[in-house]
């Protein structure tokens, strides 16, 4: 095994197109983290809406109940590991879902818990004054939240949420536990075939590095936009 | 127009219940235009915002246009879309232009078309001298502008009665009258408002009647005229004697 690092890399991605292994993984990759963001995000959002809605109507019995269950899913998602949650999902839970769906969504599940504390802050940060202006004009409390309240709370807390987001990117690469041939696991096909493990982590690791860079640059120019109203 | 009977309103906080109305009566007729005054904590600004439930009343009732609005299975944002309320903060919604501020109420819940809604905007901005300013967003207005923004997002949507609750105390002195001039205005036309407010210039000129309230009542009720120049109640001389030497 003493072959030129440019020979090992030729082995790696090249030879019989293995490359295929990669780009094929980056695909489920980006097709699971996106999937379950959105699922992340909805969850997340109904879940803080619950969470700042229940303090102010305690006697609501609906909203008791709503309540009891987002505490639980959230201490439960938090609580435990992401991929203890993964295998539950697929081997327990939902045994019929194809690897793909089971995925998307147990890490939409997952993430939605921790989207739901960014946000309840989100919603939190906006002034009080909104939601009186909001009802005033004749809104209903969903209209407000999510006309007037949700999009501010949204701004307020884009950093953390892309940070979950980029948390959710990385955390994906345990999906090769339910036989998904995501990032991860396609270079480590790639290694148990050659028998060298450098050169395919090193492309993975470089290429979830480069996600993640441009993530960070896509957030600043969101951030930039988003800063408009604020301008004087 | 609007009648308030026996309104009584405890706030429960850690440390107990404060009763800031204690049994208040009062009745504002049609094109009226009551003001309401008294010294910080005396519960005028929580009398105001039981008017559209803003605040729960704890006890009374509340008839706007003959229907009680504190009984059970009412739909108070039907009632509250014919009271418009004006805001000390503004409370503008700062991620809208002054346009979408103005024309998403009527939008959503009068299903008023977009064109129309913006044509009508356009029309009470220039009433209030900002037909310049419907595509800035809040913050790049001074707050006298945002104020009278805020009194055209109200006014958008057709009310039958306007609250307002301090909606110069916020605001920097020589940007006081232009928002006073806004009022003085929608009173010329007959609109039927309840103010809260610390300025007498107003209260003199334009209410046809002063309220005044003090630890949760209505301790004095009267025309402007008579309410200032020969005050009745203890409290009240004790406050307009304050609030005239400053």
């Amino acid at each position: 095994m003493n072959r030129s690092f440019s020979d090992r890399m030729y082995y790696a991605l090249i030879y019989k197109d293995r490359w295929h292994y990669i780009t094929g993984g980056l695909e489920y990759t980006i097709i699971i983290t996106v999937c379950a963001l959105i699922i992340g995000l909805i969850l997340g959002s109904l879940s803080a809406i619950v969470k700042v809605s229940y303090p102010n109507n305690k006697k609501n019995p609906g909203l008791w109940i709503l309540n009891f269950i987002v505490n639980i899913y959230l201490t439960v998602i938090r609580g435990t590991p992401t991929v203890v949650q993964l295998m539950i999902m697929y081997f327990i839970i939902w045994q019929s879902g194809t690897s793909l769906q089971v995925a998307i969504a147990a890490f939409g599940i997952n993430s939605g818990a921790y989207l739901a504390e960014v946000l309840r802050s989100g919603i939190q940060s906006v002034d009080r004054g909104q939601m009186e202006a909001g009802r005033s004009l004749g809104l209903s409390y969903g209209m407000t939240m999510r006309k007037i309240i949700l999009p501010q709370a949204f701004k307020n807390v884009a950093p953390a949420i892309f940070n979950e987001f980029i948390t959710l990117l990385k955390e994906t690469s345990v999906a090769g536990y339910v036989g998904i041939q995501e990032l991860t696991k396609g270079g480590d096909i790639i290694r148990s075939i050659t028998y060298d493990a450098f050169p395919p982590l090193l492309i993975v690791a470089l290429i979830y590095l480069v996600i993640v860079i441009g993530l960070t640059q896509i957030l600043r120019v969101i951030e930039g936009r988003l800063a408009q109203s604020d301008l004087r | 127009m609007i009648s308030v009977k026996g309104l009584r309103k405890t706030f429960h906080n850690a440390r107990g219940s404060v009763e800031v109305l204690k049994g208040i009566d009062a009745e504002i007729a049609d094109g009226e235009k009551v003001v309401i005054i008294g010294p910080s904590g005396s519960g005028k600004s929580t009398f105001l915002r039981c008017m559209n439930l803003l605040e729960t009343p704890t006890e009374g009732r509340i008839i706007f246009d003959g229907q009680d609005i504190t009984a059970r299975g009412v739909s108070i944002d039907k009632v509250r879309m014919q009271m418009g309320m004006v805001f000390q903060q503004f409370n503008l919604f700062p991620h809208m232009t002054v346009e979408d501020n103005i024309t998403m109420a009527p939008v959503m819940l009068k299903k008023q078309p977009k064109e129309e809604a913006v044509e009508k905007a356009h029309a009470l901005l220039k009433m209030v001298g900002l037909e310049d300013k419907a595509m800035s967003f809040p913050k790049q207005l001074s707050g006298g502008q945002q104020q009278r923004v805020a009194i055209v997002r109200a006014l958008a949507m057709d009310p039958k009665m306007m609250l307002f609750d301090e909606p110069t105390s916020a605001l920097d002195p020589e940007m006081v009258g232009e928002v006073l001039h806004v009022m003085e205005r929608l009173a010329e036309d007959g609109m039927t408002m309840a103010v809260v407010t610390h300025e007498m210039s107003f209260a003199k000129q334009v209410a046809n009647r002063v309220l005044f309230v003090d630890d949760g009542q209505i301790l004095e009720e009267n025309t402007p005229d008579a309410f200032f120049s020969n005050p009745q109640n203890p409290r009240a001389q004790d406050f307009l004697s304050k609030i005239l030497e400053a």
